[in-house]
């Protein structure tokens, strides 16, 4: 399990998902965090990845995700 | 017909589109190196600050996408939306509105099939290792979203209940999230045919197969967000409007897709499962909630070489969302109320999707125009978005403000507004009590007539009508010469 962790959970075990690449040289990464779903590149601004910079409103709690509705129930 | 039109009916791509844009002043290049984040957000955002004017802007040089291309803005603007419906720069919004509402009904469709090996959209084909940020360049739209969105994509698909019926096959657009290299979630309601086929898959255990395609023709990206009934065919209804033939071809998944679009994903639903999704920074100028929403694998992609990823920037409006599609949510409301009511002059839903809406009619008999209101709540639009209507009289264009205020101010009584409580509501309007489920309001902003015993006995009437409109134009000409 990766060390990377979810700037939006704080959930550990982010995984990589594409790596952008210029002659050679990574010029940023992508990471998917498999707890609360964020994506996010770590070239991006504080205040879209900044733990404890982000806007707490848009925090998810990964120790409860069932509160999160789930859409077209039938 | 002019040649203007004569181009615009040539179309079959979004690169012809571009093309001509860019003779026309509205298609620019961004070739200066820019960020993902927040470069290509904050150029969106400039440019959609001219609403009657932004180009399309073109970024072929994005740190860390080397040799890939996107697009933002092609629908941007009223001058955008003018050119692709024949029409010069400086086309009014009202005059852009009568034209579609012109073209209603009025033609037939023309659909071509292209063989599969001819087709433009297969020239290159990835079946594995499938790993879409490798084919997209995708950034973050707003601040605060949950991951990297397709805004602008057209998701086709067949009834899984009626997969041979060409007309129950559904084009819409929805917005996706990427959910790793491979998989995407999609977001839609029960109300949209999207969201009645998820359901009827899920409900009876048969597949669910998409085909999602990205830069198309600019027609269908206009006309696959219209409202129309769930058994039209969004390819038929968005080649009559156009005028013209609409090339398709099969997905490696046997669904009609455009033959000429730049980016094909093919994905299959996996039945029963949601993953979080979310938040969007949605039209209403806020962001939708966190939800747990259906899960596409993809197993095929098809793109065009060197293929242009088209996105758009959705927030607090304007945005280019507003102009994609405010003309084609009025037109047929317009229409559909005519059906019954041909007193209607006009329809301006341009709001935020037609959360507020204005509608002009001859008024026949004291309080009428709330009637035509009330039937307008039942056209396919108005169940679920049509939130706040004006009722303004024939002689108030619902597209000068300036005269709806006029109307507002000189012909509404505080009496004369119904509020429906507790009805059906699209769930992102962020003043929803419940997500889903809202407050109607009509203002009645029309004259009075018999029996009611006020009214305007000497009303000012200034001159009006064409040779004034055109009189407009001569002016604003005159200042755009004295400007350059």
């Amino acid at each position: 399990m990766s060390e990377t962790i979810c700037p939006r959970c704080s959930s550990s075990g982010a995984a990589t998902d594409y790596q952008g690449m210029e002659d050679g040289t990574v010029i940023w990464t992508i990471h998917r965090c498999v707890v609360c779903c964020f994506s996010w590149r770590d070239s991006e601004p504080p205040s879209s990845i900044g733990s404890g910079v982000r806007s707490a409103d848009f925090a998810v709690d990964a120790a409860n995700l069932d509160r999160y509705p789930k859409i077209l129930q039938q | 017909m002019n040649d203007l039109a004569k181009r615009a009916r040539g179309i079959t791509s979004l690169r012809d589109f571009l093309a001509l844009l860019e003779d026309a002043g509205q298609a620019i290049t961004w070739s200066e190196r820019v960020m993902p984040e927040p470069d290509v957000r904050n150029i969106a955002v400039a440019a959609s600050r001219d609403a009657n004017g932004a180009p399309a802007i073109l970024f072929d040089n994005i740190a860390g996408y080397p040799g890939k291309r996107t697009v933002v803005g092609v629908h941007g603007s009223w001058d955008n939306i003018a050119l692709l419906l024949g029409r010069p720069k400086g086309t009014t919004i009202r005059e852009l509105f009568f034209e579609i509402a012109g073209r209603w009904g009025d033609a037939e469709a023309q659909i071509c099939y292209v063989p599969e090996g001819q087709a433009p959209v297969h020239e290159c084909r990835v079946e594995t290792e499938i790993n879409l940020y490798n084919i997209l360049p995708v950034y973050r739209i707003n601040e605060y979203d949950g991951g990297f969105f397709l805004g602008k994509a057209a998701v086709a698909s067949r009834d899984p209940e009626d997969p041979d019926n060409f007309g129950k096959q559904n084009v819409g657009i929805y917005r996706l999230q990427l959910q790793g290299p491979d998989s995407f979630t999609l977001m839609t309601i029960p109300s949209h045919d999207m969201g009645r086929q998820i359901m009827a898959a899920e409900r009876t255990g048969l597949p669910l197969k998409i085909a999602v395609m990205l830069g198309n023709h600019p027609g269908l990206a206009v006309f696959a967000a219209t409202p129309i009934g769930y058994e039209e065919s969004e390819y038929s209804y968005a080649s009559a409007m156009m005028g013209a033939p609409i090339r398709l071809t099969k997905s490696g998944n046997g669904i009609d897709i455009l033959a000429d679009s730049e980016i094909v994903i093919e994905a299959e639903m996996q039945l029963g499962e949601r993953v979080l999704e979310g938040p969007f920074g949605e039209f209403p100028g806020s962001y939708s909630g966190v939800r747990k929403a259906p899960i596409f694998k993809v197993t095929a992609v098809s793109h065009r070489q060197n293929p242009i990823f088209e996105n758009i920037y959705i927030g607090r409006g304007w945005t280019e969302h507003d102009t994609l599609i405010g003309l084609h949510t009025s037109a047929p409301i317009y229409a559909q109320l005519r059906q019954n009511f041909p007193e209607v002059t006009a329809v301006n839903a341009l709001y935020q999707h037609g959360l507020t809406g204005i509608i002009s009619v001859k008024n026949r008999m004291a309080g009428f125009a709330k009637t035509v209101a009330l039937r307008a709540l039942s056209t396919p639009h108005g169940i679920m978005y049509l939130k706040n209507l004006i009722m303004v009289d024939a002689d108030v264009d619902p597209f000068d403000l300036n005269q709806v205020m006029w109307a507002l101010s000189t012909r509404t009584r505080a009496d004369d507004i119904i509020v429906l409580p507790n009805m059906p509501a699209v769930p992102i309007d962020p003043s929803a009590v419940v997500p889903g489920k809202g407050h109607r309001l009509i203002i009645d902003a029309t004259s009075y007539l018999r029996p009611d015993p006020i009214g305007e006995a000497h009303l000012v009437t200034p001159p009006t009508g064409a040779d004034i409109d055109a009189l407009s134009k001569q002016i604003r000409a005159m200042q755009g010469g004295a400007a350059t």
